[in-house]
């Protein structure tokens, strides 16, 4: 041994702190993971408040009652979704390679991806909560405006309910995009494009028993059933399936340059 | 002294059938603590493939890594101790310089804030700039700093050189000899620019076509090969006999490049009218690594470059 003694007796840092730093590097940059999401979305949202003036401006009341049943069904806030899935492919595809050049395990990874979004499906969920909160106190912004409360999310008078729909997809999007990710970090382009075909595929087949068992009644009035808190825990179900089939994938990839 | 890697039998296979490549192809060796390594080789010798069956970030077909005494598959222990910026390093498309050294200290334990910041001035390297936008030196100049200021246990430079000039290139060199005799580290460094780290490589691993061709000391690696230099025919009938690594002749010159010649044979040499020249590391890697089994045939163009040079 030299005098000057190079290999520290290193403390090997506690599991949770391995993982930790996985969210600290995955949120290193907050302007995309909370900046813009918050920023687009109240961009989103002004417009969707000009246009409903500029419908207002010009009905008379019973037309405007009508009106206010179509705006139920605006998908102006759904996008927010969509990006989540964007940031967390995003993640996985390109952070993967810095963590494991840092020294981290895929298992850390794994669990620190898991953990991020899951933080942030938690930041989300309640900043939309909060607009539906805020949407029912105005009576839909002064305009019988429906942003958040749209007929696809809206829970009535159940705030727990509300975040909890909320919260549930946005883990099944954040999720479900780390799968596809993974898929790709995996076997490239070939492996995503495998993918979306048995997706594809799976899908065809779905509708194909719904047809041919004329199923597709029972299946309407199914989803019916489940209502909006029904279909958004199932998706939640979907979500929690993901976490362990993304980690399996990464388990064996390789970051490639 | 037990060493910081130890490789047996190792093999990575790429594809199967008639389609398989050989990236890695029975290797065999172990490098000790706080050594610098030079791992040289062409490119698409496999140099990278190997640094990454080393840090856990590809499986082995065959054959057992240890490093720190264990498996560096999905081990945190070892792990912990490696710091391994690839040259095609990919990086988050949002992350700027200072995101990118700002996540670092958060995995090396021993990182050094100050060398850090004195590093980035001295490579002067846009910190706000995206990493996407960093010129090809930049980025070469952002792995070394990261490389560096890690004080990683275990530290590998992959062709950490690419795209930076020579003044940069000369500054690498200058502050990694520096800071390791300060903090001794096991340091691989792989490159094809071989005679520019000659002088800071301690020992050598040459590496072609998957396979592991030289495992020296780099002292002795220089030692142990001569060019002989005269005549055609007595170049010949000197060399009858001995293993000959390269020959290279224009008209009735000729140039051989001899291993292993002892006193006796240097002696012998000279006797028979012949000029000894020491073979750089480069010159040798260079004739080892373009054999293709049997000894090189002589081209005029070769000479003329040597000469040229």
């Amino acid at each position: 041994m030299s005098a000057v003694t190079s290999t520290p007796t290193a403390t090997i840092p506690g599991g949770f702190s391995r993982v930790w730093r996985v969210v600290r590097l995955l949120t290193a940059n907050p302007t995309t993971v909370i900046t813009w999401p918050l920023a687009i979305l109240g961009i989103i949202f002004v417009m969707n408040w000009a246009i409903w003036w500029l419908i207002y401006i010009n009905l008379d009341s019973p037309q405007a009652d009508d009106a206010t049943d179509g705006i139920q069904f605006s998908g102006a806030s759904t996008f927010i979704f969509v990006y989540m899935l964007v940031v967390a492919v995003q993640s996985i595809n390109l952070s993967f390679p810095l963590a494991l050049g840092f020294g981290a395990t895929r298992r850390s990874f794994s669990l620190g991806s898991m953990l991020t979004f899951g933080m942030l499906s938690v930041f989300f969920a309640s900043i939309m909560t909060l607009g539906a909160w805020v949407e029912g106190l105005t009576n839909g912004w002064g305009l019988r405006g429906s942003f958040f409360r749209t007929i696809y999310f809206a829970v009535d008078d159940n705030w727990a309910g509300q975040w909890w729909v909320f919260f549930c997809w946005f883990a099944f999007f954040s999720f479900v995009g780390m799968i596809f990710a993974a898929v790709f970090v995996r076997w490239k382009g070939f492996g995503l494009t495998t993918a979306f075909i048995l997706l594809g595929v799976a899908l065809l087949a779905g509708v194909a028993v719904l047809t041919f068992t004329d199923s597709w009644l029972a299946f309407w009035e199914g989803l019916g059933e489940l209502g909006v808190l029904g279909i958004s825990s199932s998706a939640f179900v979907i979500a929690l399936l993901s976490v362990p089939l993304s980690h399996l994938l990464l388990r064996r990839a390789t970051p490639r340059g | 002294m037990t060493p910081v890697i130890r490789v047996a039998g190792l093999d990575k296979n790429y594809g199967t059938g008639a389609n398989v490549v050989h990236a890695v192809a029975d290797a065999s060796f172990s490098l000790a603590e706080n050594r610098i390594y030079g791992l040289l080789g062409r490119n698409g010798a496999g140099k990278t493939t190997l640094m990454q069956l080393l840090t856990g970030q590809e499986f082995a077909t065959r054959g057992t890594i240890e490093v720190f005494g264990e498996n560096p598959v999905e081990n945190a222990r070892v792990l912990e101790k490696v710091c391994f910026i690839k040259e095609s390093q990919r990086y988050p498309d949002d992350f700027r310089v200072k995101h990118v050294l700002a996540s670092a200290p958060w995995f090396f334990a021993n990182w050094d804030h100050d060398f850090a910041d004195e590093l980035i001035e001295r490579f002067r390297l846009p910190v706000t700039r995206r990493v996407k936008k960093l010129s090809r030196g930049q980025l070469s100049a952002l792995g070394v700093i990261v490389g560096l200021a890690s004080r990683a246990p275990l530290t590998f430079f992959d062709e950490p050189y690419l795209g930076l000039d020579a003044v940069a290139r000369q500054l690498f060199y200058d502050v990694l000899l520096a800071d390791f005799a300060e903090h001794p580290r096991t340091v691989v460094l792989s490159t094809h620019l071989i005679d520019e780290v000659s002088n800071l490589l301690e020992h050598v691993i040459v590496i072609d076509e998957g396979r592991i061709l030289i495992d020296a000391d780099a002292d002795e690696l220089r030692g142990s090969a001569v060019d002989v230099v005269g005549a055609r025919t007595a170049v010949e009938s000197f060399t009858a006999g001995r293993e000959v690594l390269h020959r290279s002749a224009l008209g009735g010159l000729a140039t051989a490049t001899v291993a292993g010649l002892d006193d006796t044979g240097r002696a012998a040499a000279r006797e028979a009218g012949l000029e000894l020249a020491p073979v750089s590391l480069q010159q040798l890697v260079v004739r080892t690594t373009t054999l293709d089994g049997s000894p090189a045939e002589s081209t005029n163009a070769d000479l003329t470059n040597g000469e040229s040079a």
